[in-house]
């Protein structure tokens, strides 16, 4: 699992102009499609850390976004927040570019099977 | 002067009896005694039948019209002899019409058919019997100050008797037994005022009850799809809180229906029904498991510690819990046992399943231990300056454990969906079946253990008694042994 802070790190010219991206919600959708798993989080939210360990259990190594630790945080939480329409905003999954949801859509897509196939699909999980 | 009121009262006497036998004279002397209606009219008419001998409806009957005007119109119907000495005093005219106001409906039946046989008869005894008919059950009206009616057939054997007996009291005052009846009559307005004002105050307490009862309805209607409580301080009085209160009680018709649906199944396995039918039967309760999560996700924003800490279940129930409710990958693994035949791909699936179930549960409870620790960090840290500042954290992180036994229950209900989706119906109405008859088992553990004989002194000795007996059995075997 690999955590991003937009404004440390892979700091270059190409990463300047989609910062540039004001429009919190195109930077979620933009931060979401640049990995197989991405999972929006605050570092101190102990569901976060349940469906973190969920992945690293499945043998997923997905990327993770701490939005307390980023200091544009606060609108990208609050651009999922109406994402998801109720309850907390992190954590929240993306597979493939696509949303997933909240913890209960993972856990429910996890028991009816349908998660494994969207992980091999996205080439998050191999066998 | 007297008499001729007498006489003049007595012309009416028949008609409306009661209020007629009191001279208006004699109302004005209040010397009280214990009042007999019957003595009194007694009196009067035997004085008038002593006195004269004329019919008694020679008088004018018009003035029984002024005399009376809050009767009703029956009255006015039966010719009768009046006088308008009774409405000269202003005493009984009140007194009558005090009389008059209660019961008149039902005094209407005594009187008015009594009026027009009286009317129709010039036999003095006759009318006198009459009078005793109305007046006895008058008495009786206007002591109870109740409305029912009362025939007048039944009262001739009470009448007679005491007739007998008053016709020698004859010789009292008028004056003080007017007085008497003056009283008498008082009384009975009082006592009647008192019933209907008890009545009217009993009529209201209900009224306001009803309205109680159908504010708490709704306060508890609102409560249970709220998850709040309501009213009274939270939690504190007594060892439940009202969330936990309601959800017990729900939990409880949930397991009565529980057992009907199995008796369902059961029934429909054994009859052999379609697969149609069958499906309708499992959907059923299907939809009735999701009630119970939907129940235990209102009383989780309520009261999280009541689910989370296994109080709702029965004591071998709360050995298994976890978070809140069953494992899900244990209740696979013990289906897997009970649910020969599978297909293949069925195997699969359900193999799958317990993976996924086991998976998941590890990522939930790793979670919660992450949150245990915090929340541990919290209370032990912090000096005692910013202590209430700690406490804040600390609850704010609480406020957490309803996310994880929403979670859990999330996991449990779609454990069972898809045990649904995986199995075929007959498979899947035999599987619930399981389920349900297993947690029945593991509930009846509970109450067996409760209930077993417990000889505790006495069966602890024993147990030492034989364990060492055991041990010294064991080492004289293991001595002759070595003598071989």
């Amino acid at each position: 699992m690999h955590y991003h802070a937009e404004s440390y790190g892979n700091y270059n010219a190409s990463t300047v102009r989609q910062n540039a991206a004001v429009d919190p919600l195109e930077r979620v959708v933009r931060l979401a499609s640049g990995s197989a798993v991405v999972i929006f989080s605050l570092s101190t939210c102990c569901m976060c850390h349940a469906v973190k360990r969920l992945f690293c259990g499945m043998g997923v190594n997905p990327t993770v976004y701490e939005l307390d630790l980023d200091p544009r945080g606060k609108e990208l939480e609050r651009a999922l927040m109406r994402l998801l329409g109720d309850g907390s905003a992190v954590p929240v999954v993306f597979i493939g570019g696509k949303l997933v949801g909240a913890m209960d859509r993972v856990m429910a897509s996890h028991i009816n099977g349908t998660l494994v196939p969207l992980l091999k699909e996205a080439g998050a999980l191999w066998l | 002067m007297a008499s001729h009121r007498i006489e003049s009262d007595l012309g009416h006497i028949p008609y409306a009896v009661p209020h007629i036998i009191h001279p208006p004279s004699t109302f004005i002397n209040q010397e009280g005694s214990a009042f007999d209606f019957g003595e009194l009219e007694e009196a009067i008419v035997l004085q008038t039948v002593n006195d004269t001998k004329q019919p008694l409806y020679t008088e004018k009957p018009a003035a029984t019209l002024e005399m009376f005007p809050s009767w009703p119109m029956r009255f006015h119907h039966t010719p009768r002899g009046s006088s308008k000495s009774g409405e000269e005093s202003t005493d009984s005219g009140s007194a009558v019409h005090a009389l008059s106001s209660r019961g008149e409906g039902s005094r209407l039946e005594l009187e008015s058919p009594v009026g027009r046989k009286a009317s129709s008869s010039s036999d003095h005894h006759q009318m006198i019997d009459q009078m005793h008919h109305l007046q006895i059950p008058q008495q009786l009206e206007v002591a109870s100050a109740s409305n029912s009616p009362r025939t007048g057939i039944s009262q001739p054997q009470l009448a007679r008797p005491t007739s007998e007996k008053r016709r020698g009291a004859g010789s009292n005052s008028e004056r003080m037994l007017d007085a008497k009846t003056l009283r008498r009559l008082a009384q009975n307005r009082e006592a009647a005022k008192k019933s209907r004002l008890r009545k009217k105050a009993y009529v209201q307490q209900l009224e306001s009850s009803r309205i109680r009862l159908s504010q708490l309805e709704q306060d508890l209607q609102r409560a249970r799809s709220q998850g709040f409580f309501m009213g009274g301080g939270g939690g504190a009085g007594g060892n439940i809180s009202s969330g936990a209160a309601i959800f017990d009680m729900e939990y409880a018709r949930w397991l009565e229906d529980d057992h009907k649906h199995m008796t369902e199944i059961r029934t429909a396995l054994q009859a052999h029904l379609s697969d149609g039918d069958l499906r309708v039967i499992l959907d059923g309760y299907i939809t009735h498991y999701d009630e119970i999560f939907r129940l235990k996700g209102v009383a989780a924003k309520s009261d999280v510690f009541h689910l989370i800490t296994g109080m709702w279940t029965t004591p071998a129930e709360r050995c298994f819990l976890w978070m809140g409710g069953f494992r899900p990958s244990e209740l696979v693994k013990m289906l897997t046992a009970q649910l020969d035949p599978l297909t293949e791909q069925q195997v699969m699936g359900i193999y799958n399943l317990q993976r996924s179930t086991e998976q998941a549960e590890g990522a939930l409870s790793q979670g919660l231990e992450q949150l245990q620790q915090s929340l541990t960090d919290t209370i032990a840290s912090g000096s005692v300056n910013d202590s209430m500042h700690h406490m804040a954290v600390a609850l704010g992180k609480l406020t957490n454990l309803e996310g994880f036994v929403r979670q859990a229950d999330n996991l449990r209900q779609q454990t069972l969906h898809q045990l649904h989706r995986v199995l075929t119906v007959r498979q899947a109405a035999r599987c619930f079946l399981v389920i349900g008859e297993y947690y029945g088992r593991l509930r009846a553990l509970s109450s067996l253990w409760a209930s077993r004989p417990r000889e505790t002194f006495i069966g602890d000795d024993i147990l030492c008694q034989a364990t060492t007996d055991l041990q010294m059995v064991q080492q004289s075997s293991q001595n002759h042994f070595s003598n071989f």
